[in-house]
């Protein structure tokens, strides 16, 4: 097993600012991205598509400015699209072209030579799964199909640095499963950078390692993924038994342990508990053996990427 | 499994980044080609676009139709000057262009969708300029892939009766430089017609009506042009049907024909003034639709 031992930062942004006159779409945003796999996390106009657009050098910033690779955008744009593969949100694949004839020719748009092209089209659509349909025109094909040749021609060039735009949009839930697996051996195994926008939580939390939340143009949080799923010292509980869950949160609070019922489960905070010496999870054992009832469920509760936005809005109350 | 290439191999590779080669992906480490080459390669893959090719089976259908009809005339000159033997051509090379007129504005006004439209309707467009080429590279290259299979039309027919005159062994120094004059004027004609054709189709999603448009543009516009050239030249007021002629490319067109070869049309320019008009017009219009396209896709990339 290698691991891509890579610090370099691939994306660096200071004080970045996207005015549309109504909308302003990113407000002063410092961000510092570096390799592996990044989640870009935000609602609908959160500016995570105008970040992309800005980061390929396509849009020009109203304010500040962002390298990318190491390259400014404002004056390099052309290099860093030759380093950069990107996947669009939108329809991209014209119909009457076949993915394999399609791969080649944006291969050689990258600045490929054709024999090189034909070789790279080869590779990347094996590795994306594209098979014998890769010789049928695209406009036959399934969603996952397209998102399979959207990302073999993001590859096709062999980018340092891929950004995927929303890339499980429209997929049934095996072809989204299939389409996570490949982001993540993107940024693991290829060795190539990646940026993912979903607004999907659970999915970023799975393949990526760090996550960036936008909020209305601005940086909520930039941290490694496990730092969000940080255990919070909260335990579930889960009790099965007549009555079950009203007992055992009575047995608990007389033991001293302040529980909070969320849906079937009880959670207690450990860190929280007013007297006694005994180890909380031998109190809850002991408790649920005392009052006969089943436990089902101990388990340390992590956080979910969602409570970040919920932190969020405190912080800036 | 291929060789790698055999150049530097640390050359796509930033040093520091270890590389997997057991999981099976292999990076990149052959050549990069410049801005130059890849526009090379669009026009060449548009240009092969535009008569249908790397295309699906039914896309070649009409521009080759187009195409046959088109040298149909030259074919049929070719066979009887083999056969009879004729003094001289019976259409000058210059005029075929008019005659043809009708197939040339199809032919155009149905490929440019087929270069322009294409990449906006599907949204391709938005992968082109994620790539290093430029925009305006874009637009220009995509346009010379219209201009290439403009002139291939044009100039098919040219040569084709050119052959036919020198194999029915007509004078060579004559028709060489007749032949000369009908390519210049062919160049001048695409130029504008390609311009035009583009640039409504770039500003079309839907092929549909990026060629009614055009066609309407350019048919229709000199259907009018013809008529109010016709008029005037029949109400003894030439010189109105020699300023309406300003407004259609082909108008402008047989305007230059009538005055640098023998061919007469209804009301051909006269006097040095307005005859440079004509060539003035029909170059500015084309060169002002190349930055129209430019401008366009300037507009687009960063929309």
């Amino acid at each position: 097993m290698v691991t891509v031992t890579r610090v370099d930062t691939v994306v660096q942004t200071r004080g970045l600012t996207k005015d549309y006159g109504p909308v302003l779409a990113l407000d002063s945003l410092d961000l510092e991205i570096g390799a592996g796999t990044t989640g870009l996390v935000g609602a609908n106009g959160a500016g995570k598509s105008t970040l992309l657009k800005i980061l390929l050098g396509l849009v020009p910033p109203t304010g500040g400015g962002a390298r990318v690779l190491g390259h400014d955008i404002a004056t390099e744009g052309p290099a860093i699209r030759g380093l950069v593969g990107y996947l669009p949100e939108h329809d991209c694949l014209p119909p009457d072209v076949s993915a394999s004839d399609f791969v080649v020719h944006l291969a050689m748009m990258s600045g490929l030579p054709r024999v090189a092209a034909r070789e790279r089209a080869a590779e990347v659509l094996r590795h994306v799964g594209l098979a014998e349909e890769r010789y049928r025109p695209m406009g036959g094909y399934s969603t996952g199909m397209k998102q399979k040749a959207k990302l073999a021609q993001a590859l096709a060039h062999d980018p340092r640095l891929v950004l995927l735009d929303e890339p499980t949009n429209g997929l049934d839930p095996a072809a989204r499963e299939e389409m996570l697996g490949l982001v993540q051996r993107i940024g693991r195994d290829f060795g190539i950078a990646v940026i993912v926008t979903s607004h999907l939580l659970g999915e970023l939390e799975r393949v990526s390692d760090h996550v960036v939340v936008l909020d209305g143009g601005r940086l909520l949080r930039a941290s490694r993924t496990d730092e969000f799923l940080d255990a919070t010292g909260v335990l579930l509980v889960e009790v099965l038994g007549e009555d079950a869950q009203a007992r055992m949160a009575d047995a608990l609070n007389r033991a001293g342990v302040a529980t909070v019922p969320r849906g079937r489960m009880l959670t207690v905070d450990a860190a929280a508990r007013t007297s006694g010496e005994t180890d909380v999870h031998d109190l809850i054992r002991d408790t649920a053996g005392d009052l006969g009832l089943g436990l089902v469920r101990l388990q340390v509760d992590h956080r979910r990427i969602e409570d970040v936005f919920a932190d969020g809005e405190v912080l800036r109350g | 499994m291929a060789e790698q290439p055999s150049t530097d191999p640390t050359a796509a590779t930033p040093a520091g980044a270890s590389v997997i080669h057991d999981l099976g992906y292999r990076p990149y480490t052959g050549p990069r080609l410049g801005p130059a080459a890849i526009a090379r390669a669009l026009v060449v893959t548009g240009f092969r676009n535009a008569f249908g090719l790397g295309r699906s089976g039914k896309s070649k259908v009409l521009p080759f139709i187009l195409l046959g009809i088109n040298l149909m005339p030259a074919l049929v000159i070719g066979g009887v000057m083999v056969f009879v033997g004729l003094k001289e051509l019976p259409i000058g090379y210059a005029q075929y262009a008019s005659t043809t007129q009708v197939l040339l504005g199809i032919f155009v006004a149905s490929q440019a969708p087929v270069l322009f439209s294409r990449d906006l309707r599907h949204g391709t467009i938005s992968l082109y300029l994620a790539r290093p080429l430029p925009s305006r590279t874009y637009a220009l290259a995509r346009w010379a892939s219209l201009l290439g299979a403009t002139l291939v039309f044009l100039l098919l027919p040219i040569l084709l009766l050119y052959a036919v005159a020198l194999l029915g062994e007509l004078d060579f120094g004559t028709q060489t430089g007749d032949a000369a004059v009908a390519v210049a004027l062919a160049v001048l004609l695409a130029l504008s017609l390609t311009g035009v054709a583009g640039l409504v189709a770039s500003w079309s999603t839907r092929r549909g009506f990026a060629v009614v448009a055009t066609i309407a543009l350019l048919l229709i516009g000199n259907g009018i042009v013809t008529a109010i050239q016709g008029i005037s030249g029949e109400e003894g007021h030439p010189r109105v049907g020699e300023v309406a002629g300003l407004f259609s490319p082909y108008s402008l067109y047989r305007g230059l024909m009538s005055t640098w070869t023998d061919t007469d049309g209804p009301t051909p320019p006269t006097g040095t003034a307005m005859q440079a008009a004509y060539l003035v017009v029909l170059v500015a219009l084309s060169a002002a639709c190349v930055g129209g396209l430019v401008w366009r896709y300037r507009k687009v990339a960063t929309a």
